[in-house]
C-alpha cells in the first residue's frame, strides 16, 4: 500500500498546486497511476463525499476537491492505456426540452465526476432526439436528465419514450432529478431513479451500477 | 399649557447608504454595457437594436446605461390593482406594503391529517378561499402546482381556480404567450372586458429571466404581452447568492437588478408607461443542502436594501417575499423565520410581499402556516404604526383620575380605557396569552393546531362574493378550449 497522506490532505483542502505536485512525485516514484487513481484521488475524494454529507464541510469545498482531483487526474491520463478501468461509468447529463435552468445539472455532473464517473454534459434543452443520438454515440451507463420548471417536466417522460423506439432503452439506467420531480414522478415515466440533491444522485448512480463502497 | 403633540415617526429600517444604494445600481449599469445579456426573443432583442443597444458574438447584446435609463423614466411610480368586483384594493407606491401567498408548491401539508403530500386543484381553491378570508392577506397566488390537471394547461386552471374562489386580486403564473393569453382571456370575463381590466387591473404576472443574464424566448413573449396589454407584471430573476449570482450580497443585487433593469427596458419599448414591478429574488443558495432559502436572513436584507434603493434611486414600486420558511413542519423553526421576514419586510416597506405560507424552502404550502403569517402580519402592522404621541394618548386626565380619585379607582374600569384599549393594543387571535389552566382545560393546544382549527373554520364559513352564472361558464369554456 501506497502514502497518498500528503495527496489526500492536498484535496481535501482544495489546495491544487500542492495536488498537483504530490501526484507528479508519486508518478516520478513510479506508483502506477491506477493506483494513484483509485487509492489516492477516488479514495480521498469518498471521504470528502461523506464529510460532506454528514454537514461536516461545505458545497464550494467539495467542489474545490473535486476540482483539485480533476487537474490531478488529467495528468494521470497519458499513463492509461486503452482497456485499462479508470471510470466507474459513464454519465449522460442534460437539461431536458424547454427547459434553460443548468445550476442543479451543471452540481450534480460536477459530483458525479468527484465520485469518478465520466460525463458527457449536453447542456440544457436538450430534444429527445439528442439524447437518442449522444446515447447511440457515447453508450453511457446513466442517462441523467434535469428539469426545474413542472411544464418541462413532461420531455423527460417524452425523452424515454424516445429511447424505447430507438430500443435504447434496456441499454441504459435513467435517472432524473430537478426542483418538481418526486419519486413517484420517476416511477410513473419508467425511470429508474430519482436523486432529491446532487448527493443523493451520486448514490442512487452508483446503486444503478451495483457499485458497492466495499469494491472501492 | 401647552399643546401635547407630536408628528409620529413610524419606525423605518434602513440599510444601505447613499453612496452604498448609487455603488450597486452603477455595477449594474457596468454589468449591461460590458458583459451584457443572452436575449433569445428575436423581437425584443430586434427593440433593444433599435434602441441603441448592441449586438456582440452568440446572441449576446450590451446596453448603454442611456437605453436603460429612458425606461426608468417612462415606467409608472404607482401601481393599483383592484379587487375582482372593481374596488381598490392594493396601492402599489412609496411605503405601502401588502402581503400575500405564493406559487407552484409541489406538496402541501394536509389539512386533515397533517400529511406532506402531493397538491391538487382543490388546493389552489382552499388557499384562494383561505386568502380572501384573512384581513392581511391582500392578494392569492396558487400555493400549489397541481397534480390533477393537465400539464399543458396547468397555469389556466390555476388561475381559474383562483378566480372562481377570491375576489382578491391574483398574482399569476403562465408559461409562454399561449396560455397567458387564455388566462388574460379569463381576467377579461371576470372585468367586463379588456377596456375595464386594463382600467383596473386585479392581476399582476410573474415571470422570471434566468440568472446568470439569460432571457428566454418564452419569458419575453409573457413580458411583451403584458406590456401590450398594460397586464402589471414583474420580472424578478433567481439571482440568489451563491446560486444564479455571485455568493456576496452586493454582487447578487447587482446582477438581479441589471437582469430587472433588461426586463424593464425591453418592456417598456414593448409598451410605453406599462405598469412594471422592480425587484430581483436574492435569496441564498444555501452551502450545505444547495436548496435556495427561505428562511434565511438574507433575502430580508438584500430587500430592504431594495427599498433603499427605490427610495434613492428608482422610484418604482417593488417585489419581495416573506413569511415563509426552511422547516418541513410548522414548528418554532417556521415560526421564527416567517416573523423575522414579515416584520422586516414591513419595517423596510416592501410593497408587494409574496410567498406567505410556504415551508420546505417553497415546496410545500401550508394553510395554517398562511393563517399564523396573517396573525404576524397585524402584530407587524401595529408595531410599524409607532406610539402617536398627543392629548388623547398622554392620558394626562385618566392619570389624573385615577391616581387622583378614590380607592378603587382603577385604569380598567375608566372611560379612557373603554374608549381606546381596541386601537392602543395589539390584541391577539390565534397567538395564545390564556392562563396555564385555561389553556389546558380547552385542550392545551400549540400554535399549529390553533392555525389549523382557525383555517377549517375560515374554509367552512367564509362566503366569498359569487360570480355570475354567465362569467364561470364563460371561464369553464376557456379552461377547456385548451
Amino acid at each position: 500500500m501506497n502514502d497518498f497522506k500528503a495527496l489526500s490532505e492536498a484535496i481535501s483542502k482544495g489546495d491544487i498546486n500542492k495536488a498537483v505536485a504530490e501526484t507528479k512525485s508519486a508518478l516520478e516514484a513510479g506508483i502506477s497511476a491506477q493506483d494513484i487513481l483509485n487509492q489516492g484521488l477516488i479514495a480521498t475524494m469518498n471521504e470528502v463525499g461523506d464529510r460532506y454529507s454528514k454537514g461536516l464541510i461545505f458545497v464550494p469545498q467539495m467542489l474545490r476537491s473535486a476540482k483539485t482531483m480533476q487537474e490531478c487526474t488529467k495528468l494521470l491520463k497519458p499513463y492509461f492505456q486503452e482497456g485499462d478501468v479508470v471510470s466507474k461509468g459513464q454519465v449522460l447529463m442534460g437539461t431536458v426540452r424547454g427547459d434553460l435552468h443548468d445550476i442543479g445539472k451543471n452540481l450534480v455532473s460536477m459530483m458525479l465526476e468527484g465520485a469518478g464517473f465520466t460525463i458527457t454534459d449536453l447542456g440544457v434543452d436538450v430534444a429527445p432526439e439528442i439524447f437518442v443520438e449522444k446515447v447511440r454515440e457515447v453508450e453511457p451507463d446513466i442517462v441523467g436528465m434535469s428539469a426545474l420548471l413542472s411544464t418541462t417536466m413532461p420531455a423527460m417522460a417524452d425523452t424515454i419514450e424516445a429511447l424505447q423506439k430507438a430500443g435504447l432503452r434496456k441499454k441504459v439506467k435513467i435517472m432524473i432529478g430537478g426542483a418538481p420531480v418526486t419519486e413517484r414522478y420517476a416511477q410513473k415515466i419508467g425511470a429508474d431513479a430519482y436523486g432529491s440533491d446532487a448527493g443523493s444522485a451520486v448514490t442512487r448512480a452508483k446503486e444503478l451500477l451495483g457499485i458497492d463502497r466495499s469494491e472501492e | 399649557m401647552k399643546a401635547l403633540k407630536a408628528d409620529t415617526f413610524e419606525p423605518r429600517l434602513k440599510v444601505l447608504n447613499r453612496d452604498q444604494a448609487w455603488a450597486i445600481h452603477e455595477a449594474a449599469l457596468e454589468i449591461l454595457g460590458k458583459t451584457g445579456v443572452r436575449m433569445e426573443h428575436r423581437g425584443a432583442l430586434e427593440m433593444l437594436l433599435d434602441a441603441g443597444a448592441e449586438s456582440s458574438e452568440g446572441g449576446w447584446v450590451k446596453l448603454p446605461a442611456s437605453v436603460v435609463e429612458k425606461a426608468l423614466e417612462s415606467a409608472p411610480r404607482q401601481i393599483d390593482l383592484y379587487d375582482q368586483q372593481g374596488n381598490e384594493a392594493m396601492c402599489l407606491t412609496n411605503g405601502n406594503a401588502y402581503y400575500g401567498t405564493g406559487s407552484d408548491a409541489t406538496f402541501t401539508l394536509d389539512l386533515e391529517s397533517g400529511e406532506r403530500r402531493r397538491t391538487v386543484l382543490k388546493d389552489v381553491a382552499n388557499f384562494a378561499r383561505l386568502v380572501d378570508g384573512l384581513e392581511n392577506m391582500s392578494f392569492a397566488m396558487s400555493m400549489a402546482n397541481p397534480d390533477d390537471v393537465p400539464v399543458e394547461s396547468i397555469y389556466v386552471y390555476v388561475f381559474a381556480e383562483m378566480v372562481r374562489n377570491s375576489s382578491k386580486p391574483i398574482v399569476f403564473i403562465a408559461d409562454s404567450g399561449n396560455d397567458i393569453a387564455r388566462i388574460h382571456d379569463i381576467a377579461c370575463q371576470v372585468a367586463s372586458g379588456e377596456e375595464n381590466l386594463q382600467r383596473k387591473p386585479f392581476l399582476l404576472n410573474y415571470s422570471e429571466a434566468i440568472s446568470p443574464l439569460r432571457f428566454p424566448q418564452n419569458v419575453m413573449e409573457k413580458l411583451i404581452f403584458c406590456a401590450e396589454h398594460r397586464v402589471p407584471i414583474c420580472l424578478p430573476s433567481g439571482s440568489n447568492a451563491g446560486g444564479g449570482a455571485p455568493v456576496t450580497l452586493a454582487g447578487a443585487m447587482a446582477i438581479g437588478i441589471a437582469e430587472n433593469l433588461v426586463g424593464l427596458t425591453v418592456h417598456q419599448l414593448a409598451g410605453k408607461g406599462a405598469p412594471f414591478l422592480f425587484g430581483p429574488n436574492c435569496s441564498v443558495l444555501d452551502m450545505k443542502s444547495t436548496v435556495v432559502s427561505y428562511g434565511c436572513p438574507e433575502w430580508s436584507l438584500t430587500q430592504a436594501a431594495l427599498a433603499d434603493m427605490r427610495d434613492e434611486i428608482y422610484g418604482l414600486p417593488i417585489w419581495a417575499f416573506a413569511g415563509a420558511s426552511d422547516a418541513k413542519v410548522m414548528d418554532a423553526q417556521a415560526g421564527a423565520e416567517a416573523m423575522f421576514s414579515i416584520v422586516t419586510a414591513l419595517l423596510s416597506r416592501a410593497n408587494l410581499i409574496h410567498d406567505v405560507g410556504f415551508l420546505e424552502y417553497g415546496n410545500t404550502s401550508s394553510l395554517e402556516m398562511v393563517t399564523m403569517a396573517d396573525e404576524l402580519v397585524a402584530m407587524s402592522r401595529f408595531f410599524t404604526r409607532g406610539i402617536p404621541v398627543n392629548q388623547e394618548t398622554l392620558a394626562l386626565d385618566a392619570i389624573q383620575r385615577v391616581a387622583g380619585g378614590g380607592p378603587g379607582s382603577i385604569f380598567l374600569l375608566d372611560d379612557h380605557t373603554f374608549e381606546h384599549f381596541m386601537k392602543a393594543q395589539f390584541l391577539p387571535r390565534l397567538l395564545d396569552r390564556s392562563r396555564y389552566d385555561s389553556w389546558n382545560e380547552a385542550g392545551a393546544a400549540d400554535l399549529y393546531r390553533a392555525c389549523n382549527t382557525e383555517a377549517r373554520r375560515i374554509l367552512s364559513e367564509h362566503q366569498v362574493a359569487a360570480k355570475p352564472d354567465g362569467v364561470l361558464a364563460e371561464i369553464d369554456r376557456i379552461v377547456k378550449a385548451g
